[in-house]
């Protein structure tokens, strides 16, 4: 029996705070349902933003070696990835946002040179988690970050599967004191297990 | 008096379609003698990311020591504040969202200190600009940015009503930009429309 792999980025430039920890109920409810977990935090790499110099539009190929081109590598080994951010100024960080837009590669694989396409079953079986809280209570607040995360997850072969967002965490005094979000973010964890199991025909 | 303008390139890649919606819409401020431009590469500025540590909530100043310790007291002297970015992954680029992360400070000033983040004789006296390119074709492909252009010019006094935009889709190679149809002329006739507004509100 194969195991499910989960992989979780952590996208905040501040360690431990709101967003990882709804990130690690995720990841402890993945793994408490047999789940291969491992986490990654973006603040501990090293790799600079997308020079927009469409290098890749080429061959495929980003010319800047860092530590995103591994990232995107296990992210794409992953059968489920969760990639969480905090929303600061009514988007993702910039810390993430650096990140994601140096998956430009896989763009061009998809759409320039043709070489990276996924199948419908593909992404069926590949699910992509945006994990995020903010301060603020409008319900509008993380609008902005979607559209980022989805380009991320369908250039990186994966359905765009559940959002697992907590706002008003200003006057909650932090994500510990929300009523429901961790336990939901764990649950949450242990059922995607079970859903890519299944689909795995397991 | 001196009009300030203050533009920040938020593009990686120097001299590209966002950038040059930028230059042309100086440019046609550039003519006029009382007014002052500095453009700002943000591959040049040494901008670091918002670490998150919320201390200038009590400290009403950030703890990181770069560039933005010159364009912290810049952004509050200029009259005229622009900001280009083309839109990468349906958002805008790294290097300017960290700029607009960085702008804590003024929301930490602002909103949790309550203190006045400029002079109140100058509200109402201060214009945004936000220039975007994009290469996909989408109307909507501009649509996750705005959020946090408004959040970028809200912290610093500037309202919804004062910021302008002009945002090309469907360019995406360098140079792309110079061939559009109406581009150019549209960033020439926003620069002098905001000189001649921002001389209006000041003579008021």
């Amino acid at each position: 029996m194969m195991t499910v792999t989960v992989l979780g980025i952590s996208g905040s430039p501040h360690r431990h705070g709101n967003t990882e920890t709804l990130l690690d109920s995720f990841l402890d409810g993945a793994r408490s349902a047999g789940a291969t977990v491992e986490k990654v935090v973006l603040k501990d790499l090293d790799y600079s933003a997308c020079r927009g110099c469409n290098a890749c539009h080429k061959d495929g190929e980003c010319i800047v070696k860092d530590d995103a081109l591994p990232l995107f590598e296990k992210m794409m080994a992953a059968d489920c990835v969760a990639v969480a951010s905090p929303i600061y100024s009514m988007g993702i960080t910039a810390q993430l946002k650096g990140f994601i837009d140096r998956g430009q590669f896989l763009w061009a694989r998809r759409f320039v040179t043709k070489t990276l396409e996924f199948s419908p079953e593909h992404l069926a079986r590949h699910k992509g988690i945006f994990i995020s809280t903010a301060g603020q209570n409008r319900d509008n607040v993380f609008d902005g970050a979607y559209p980022s995360l989805t380009a991320l997850f369908h250039d990186a072969g994966f359905e765009y599967y559940d959002n697992i967002v907590a706002n008003n965490m200003d006057e909650h005094k932090g994500i510990k004191n929300h009523p429901a979000a961790l336990a939901d973010a764990f649950a949450k964890g242990q059922k995607i297990v079970a859903v890519i199991e299944k689909l795995n025909g397991q | 008096m001196t009009i300030k303008v203050l533009a920040f390139a938020g593009s990686p890649r120097r001299h590209g379609n966002s950038e040059t919606l930028l230059d042309w819409v100086l440019a046609s401020m550039a003519g006029d003698t009382d007014v002052a431009i500095e453009k700002v590469p943000l591959t040049e500025a040494n901008i670091t990311i918002c670490r998150g540590c919320n201390a200038c909530e009590k400290l009403n100043k950030c703890i990181q020591r770069d560039g933005m310790d010159i364009y912290h007291d810049k952004i509050i002297d200029a009259d005229i504040i622009l900001l280009s970015s083309p839109i990468y992954c349906m958002g805008i680029a790294a290097p300017a969202k960290a700029l607009i992360d960085r702008m804590q400070v003024f929301r930490s000033r602002k909103y949790v200190l309550k203190l006045p983040v400029i002079p109140p004789e100058r509200r109402g006296k201060r214009l945004g600009v936000f220039l975007a390119s994009a290469g996909q074709d989408w109307p909507h492909v501009f649509d996750a940015a705005i959020p946090s252009v408004k959040c970028f010019y809200h912290v610093i006094d500037i309202k919804d009503a004062d910021i302008s935009y002009l945002m090309i889709n469907h360019v995406d190679e360098k140079g792309a930009i110079e061939i559009h149809p109406t581009a150019k002329a549209d960033a020439t006739a926003l620069g002098k429309n905001l000189l001649a507004e921002l001389k209006r509100r000041l003579a008021a």
